[in-house]
């Protein structure tokens, strides 16, 4: 990680444990700023991806990934932003499933991690499987919407404590000769 | 390539090219001391920055990848280690931002090799030794383009090792893993590489370090399909590059020693090198990480003389103690005026080519000096030397 990528991560993670603090402050305003804010990150992030492939990855081999991946992140941005009209419930169930799914595609790094032999599988398994967990403890208490936030918010504090834990990991390079 | 090509192939080399002992040992120092010359050892000898021609790890790591960053990785990468083939090279419906990172895909016997080896002539020992170490490179890392670029350096999964048997050729998967501390397992083909990151510019994306150390080894040969070749499968023939790298240093060297009056490219001295062929080949087929006792064995039968080990440190007394105006005649001066030399004159054919990726080329005869003062060490060499500028 360069110095700007990790400066940018601790940005993204000191944002993320403020707005995780207003949306337990205001549960049911700081659920839709969440969701808001969530819309925006996936929709830029997603344009980017497309811009990119359609300039450059397009020529490249195995460059199909990054469209599918843009698509991906751009429909879920869009959708995200479709859902502020919703009742809380539905919105908090989609954060949930959203967070799922992130959790299972950390899993799913930390296990091929694992199967490439590098050091970081420990961190990426037990990050998605606490999130996962966390998933799980807001379907359990649904009903009650403030629990939910809670639970989701201290999900997100944890993450966004282990992005600024891995903006200080060393990351290894192969040295070219 | 390694330090066993770098300096005990080249000394070799240059035995059999006609220099001396104590000639072909400064040539070898200086070829493998590309590979050592970092911004943190030249601020440890107050040198100039400018004559980096690598960076370590923590200097990646911590590398801007914003424009300037970028410029400056190019700068150095695309200069020493991976040289580009073809400066004007065309691919159909791409972006410019796209074509510009594709010709600079690194490749032997360009017209930028023709110019370097020419740039040395008639230069320091130091010079011939820099420009061997970058003629190697374009054999050993040629298909890599020596700037962050995921959409050229790219790889899959699509990786073999190619044997020969008793029955002919047969294939086995190659495995990557990033684990840095864990030796290349050569017997199960297991071997290092780096993350996959979708970011373009990423470090993880410089040079070749998604096919691992796997150009750097003269024993193997391999398939893959390279980010930018639309699917087109390449061999790469690490023995046989080798081999040829080999021989083309011995014509470069005969060449910059006055032997011969011009350079061509793709012309190699195989009948010098021929009565050597079977020993050179054994060495370089054999499988292992590390050759260097190989060539060194080899280098002393030929020359009759003992190669001392390499030791980074060997000019530097020399460095420190001279006067400011007596450093550029030291071993470590006229290698650090012979890296400016190539670093400017590569940036400059890069800058002229409508490419950005290196950064802007002040052109000396019509504009004066201007830019990164470090540079301004060539315009005083030149003047002391009685040259002319251009």
């Amino acid at each position: 990680m360069t110095r700007m990528q990790k400066i940018r991560s601790i940005f993204v993670a000191i944002v993320t444990i403020l707005a995780s603090i207003y949306m337990i402050v205001e549960p049911d305003d700081g659920l839709i700023t969440m969701a808001l804010i969530l819309s925006i990150a996936l929709v830029t992030m997603g344009l980017k991806y497309l811009i990119y492939y359609f300039t450059m990855a397009r020529h490249m081999v195995g460059g199909k990934g990054i469209l599918f991946y843009g698509l991906i992140v751009f429909n879920f941005g869009l959708f995200t932003l479709s859902l502020s009209n919703i009742p809380k419930l539905y919105l908090v169930l989609y954060l949930v499933v959203i967070n799922g799914f992130s959790a299972a595609v950390t899993i799913l790094r930390g296990l091929n991690a694992k199967k490439m032999h590098s050091a970081s599988w420990r961190l990426s398994i037990s990050h998605g499987i606490l999130n996962l967990a966390l998933a799980f403890f807001c379907i359990i208490f649904v009903r009650s919407t403030s629990v939910v936030v809670y639970v989701y918010c201290f999900g997100l504090i944890y993450s966004s404590i282990i992005r600024i834990i891995s903006a200080f990991r060393k990351t290894a390079v192969v040295y070219i000769q | 390539m390694n330090i066993d090509f770098h300096y005990y192939a080249t000394y070799l080399a240059a035995i059999i090219a006609g220099y001396s002992h104590e000639e072909s040992s400064e040539i070898a120092y200086s070829a493998q001391f590309v590979d050592c010359c970092t911004r943190t050892f030249l601020t440890s000898i107050k040198a100039p920055l400018s004559a980096a021609t690598t960076q370590s790890q923590v200097e990646l790591i911590n590398a801007h990848t914003d424009l300037l960053g970028l410029q400056d990785i190019t700068r150095i990468w695309s200069s020493f280690h991976f040289l580009p083939q073809d400066l004007y090279a065309e691919k159909k419906w791409c972006t410019r931002g796209y074509r510009n990172k594709y010709r600079l895909i690194c490749g032997p016997n360009g017209d930028l090799l023709a110019e370097t080896v020419k740039h040395a002539k008639g230069k320091s020992l130091e010079s011939v030794g820099l420009a061997m170490h970058v003629l190697a490179d374009t054999w050993a890392h040629r298909n890599f383009a020596g700037t962050p670029s995921l959409v050229i350096n790219n790889t899959d999964y699509y990786f073999y090792e190619i044997f020969s048997g008793d029955a002919g050729e047969f294939e086995k998967k190659i495995t990557f893993r990033h684990s840095t501390s864990t030796p290349d397992d050569l017997n199960r083909s297991i071997y290092t590489n780096s993350l996959f990151q979708t970011s373009e510019n990423s470090i993880m994306n410089l040079g070749h370090g998604r096919a691992g150390h796997l150009p750097d080894y003269s024993f193997i040969k391999y398939k893959y399909l390279p980010a930018w070749g639309d699917f087109t499968e390449i061999v790469k023939d690490n023995p046989s590059d080798y081999y040829h790298a080999f021989c083309q240093m011995v014509y470069a060297m005969r060449y910059l020693r006055g032997n011969i009056s011009s350079f061509d490219k793709d012309t190699y001295d195989f009948e010098i090198v021929s009565p050597y062929e079977a020993q050179i080949k054994e060495i370089i087929n054999k499988r292992q990480i590390d050759s260097c006792a190989d060539w060194k064995a080899l280098g002393e039968k030929i020359s009759g003389n003992i190669i001392d080990d390499f030791d980074v440190y060997r000019y530097e007394d020399e460095y420190l103690a001279a006067r400011k105006e007596a450093k550029d005649n030291t071993v470590l001066g006229r290698f650090f005026v012979a890296a400016l030399r190539q670093k400017s004159m590569v940036t400059n054919k890069i800058y002229k080519s409508g490419n950005m990726l290196a950064g802007f080329s002040a052109d000396f005869a019509e504009k004066g000096f201007v830019g990164i003062k470090d540079f301004k060490k060539l315009v005083d060499v030149a003047t002391s030397r009685g040259e002319k500028h251009d």
